[in-house]
């Protein structure tokens, strides 16, 4: 997986870190289980603080994206194929999501765009195949 | 062959040859120490400045090896030394020159300006880190334990005072006897030690091509490494040379002397000829792979940490160990603490041998 950020970006690094990360689990380029650095390590290969690093690893924590275990390192927690989200999630997600799209309704884009572009941006993402028995039952029943 | 006239006659054209020639292995987006975009590497005032600086610094050093051969016979073992140093001064002053004129264009001309400044880094350096290519580490281990084995084997037949190298006579004891062997183990031991640092620290990455530039940089990363353990390895060998002749295993001879030198020489020429051609080969290929169209992300621009253009300070980077900006290799970062400790730790181990080499009264 690679990171770049922007350091005199508008957004916050540890933010960019931890975006980058989400944006990974979900194009499948970190699969549950998979490492990361530890947060000193991404501190140095960044040259940024440590404790920068370690504001995002533990936002993903408190997400239930990220394990951090003593020996076994930081660890992504779960992906796409590891079952629905936890109760409560969905709706502050809603949220976030009516606001960002609410943001591009108010500048002026149109319906379609904007539908065009959030099934752009789903595409890139990487879902469990659905099994063969659970696809072809509708169909038997 | 003296140690006057290994520097005279083999450091000085040496090292101006390296100085000459460092700008072909440097990566095309750090010239001269100052950072630049990759769409900016051919700029008019890069060129030029490459052209006059590959000048200015052969003239040094043809100035530099005729003030050699001109003066020999003259002055005393010092002199080849002061050479040396103003051919030093000389080179960093191109370099210096060089620098200044890069940097006064770009600031002039924003070169940085619209442009997205960025850190990257490849999370598989951490993950899948590059195995330390120990199986290179066994013939200078091997050498160590060689010479450490004569020595004990020939210590019992030694006379009461041993020769040493300048034709000093010193009275025989087990520091005397072992001096070299120790020798070897601190020469091992530190260039070992920064290997290891060197493979814990950040690779170089290129913004605009992160998975590209950390293949290259493990690539040239392995050659380099390779070669350094080599180039140990061979001035074990030199030392095991000079343990024979304080052991009298062998007669000391003016031929004995120039041929133990011919290992750790050849140790020098192998890391100098691989870091080149592997410096060459990252350059031709970050070039090579660049994209068409103006590039929109760029490194981030940190001349400011670079004193200079030489020196690495940052207190805000936890690195302990960086990419050189200038050839190939790499350099401390003096903004952090823990450098400074690499740092003591080397002088002192390097007092502790001058310590022990005194009261041996070698």
């Amino acid at each position: 997986m690679q990171l770049s950020i922007q350091p005199d970006g508008p957004v916050p690094i540890y933010q960019q870190i931890r975006d980058q990360v989400v944006e990974a689990i979900a194009t499948a380029d970190l699969p549950a289980g998979a490492g990361l650095p530890s947060t000193r390590q991404l501190a140095v290969d960044l040259g940024i603080n440590f404790h920068t690093v370690n504001k995002s690893y533990d936002l993903l924590r408190q997400e239930g994206l990220l394990r951090i275990g003593r020996k076994s390192g930081a660890v992504a927690a779960r992906d796409a194929a590891s079952g629905p989200p936890r109760p409560g999630w969905e709706q502050d997600w809603a949220g976030r999501l009516r606001t960002l799209l609410a943001e591009a309704a108010a500048q002026g884009l149109p319906a379609d765009d904007i539908i065009s572009r959030c099934e752009a941006v789903v595409a890139q993402f990487a879902f469990p195949a659905v099994p063969a028995a659970a696809s072809t039952a509708g169909t038997r029943l | 062959m003296t140690p006057a006239i290994l520097t005279g006659y083999v450091v000085v054209p040496l090292f101006g040859a390296l100085m000459c020639t460092a700008p072909a292995v440097t990566r095309p987006t750090l010239q001269f120490g100052v950072r630049v975009p990759a769409a900016r590497a051919g700029e008019p005032v890069i060129a030029r400045q490459r052209r006059a600086y590959r000048w200015r610094t052969a003239a040094v050093a043809a100035c530099a090896t005729a003030a050699v051969i001109a003066l020999r016979g003259h002055g005393s073992w010092w002199l080849p030394r002061i050479i040396l140093l103003l051919e030093v001064t000389a080179d960093v002053g191109c370099f210096r020159l060089a620098h200044k004129k890069i940097t006064a264009v770009k600031a002039a001309e924003s070169w940085f300006a619209g442009l997205r400044q960025t850190m990257a880094a490849d999370t598989s350096w951490r993950t899948r880190p590059q195995p330390f290519p120990v199986r290179w580490l066994i013939p200078a281990v091997t050498v160590i334990a060689a010479t450490a084995i004569t020595g004990a084997a020939r210590y019992p037949y030694l006379p009461s005072h041993l020769t040493a190298l300048g034709g000093r006579s010193v009275p025989r004891s087990p520091v005397s006897a072992f001096a070299l062997v120790i020798g070897q183990l601190y020469v091992t031991g530190v260039g070992t030690g920064l290997l290891v640092l060197v493979y814990r620290s950040r690779p170089d990455i290129d913004a605009a091509d992160p998975a590209g530039s950390l293949r290259r940089y493990r690539t040239l990363l392995a050659t380099y490494a390779r070669a350094a353990l080599t180039l140990l390895a061979l001035v074990d060998v030199t030392l095991l040379l000079a343990a024979l002749q304080l052991w009298r295993v062998c007669q000391p001879s003016g031929a004995h002397t120039a041929l133990m030198l011919v290992p750790a020489g050849a140790g020098v020429l192998i890391l100098i000829t691989a870091a080149i051609r592997a410096g060459r080969q990252r350059a031709q290929l970050a070039d090579r792979q660049q994209r068409p169209g103006p590039p929109t992300v760029s490194d981030r621009d940190d001349d400011r940490f670079w004193k200079a253009g030489l020196l690495y300070v940052n207190r805000d980077d936890p690195a302990i160990v960086v990419a050189t900006r200038f050839s190939v290799g790499w350099t401390l970062n003096l903004g952090t603490p823990a450098a400074w400790l690499v740092i003591a730790a080397i002088i002192a181990a390097a007092a502790g041998l001058a310590l022990l080499r005194i009261t041996a009264g070698l």
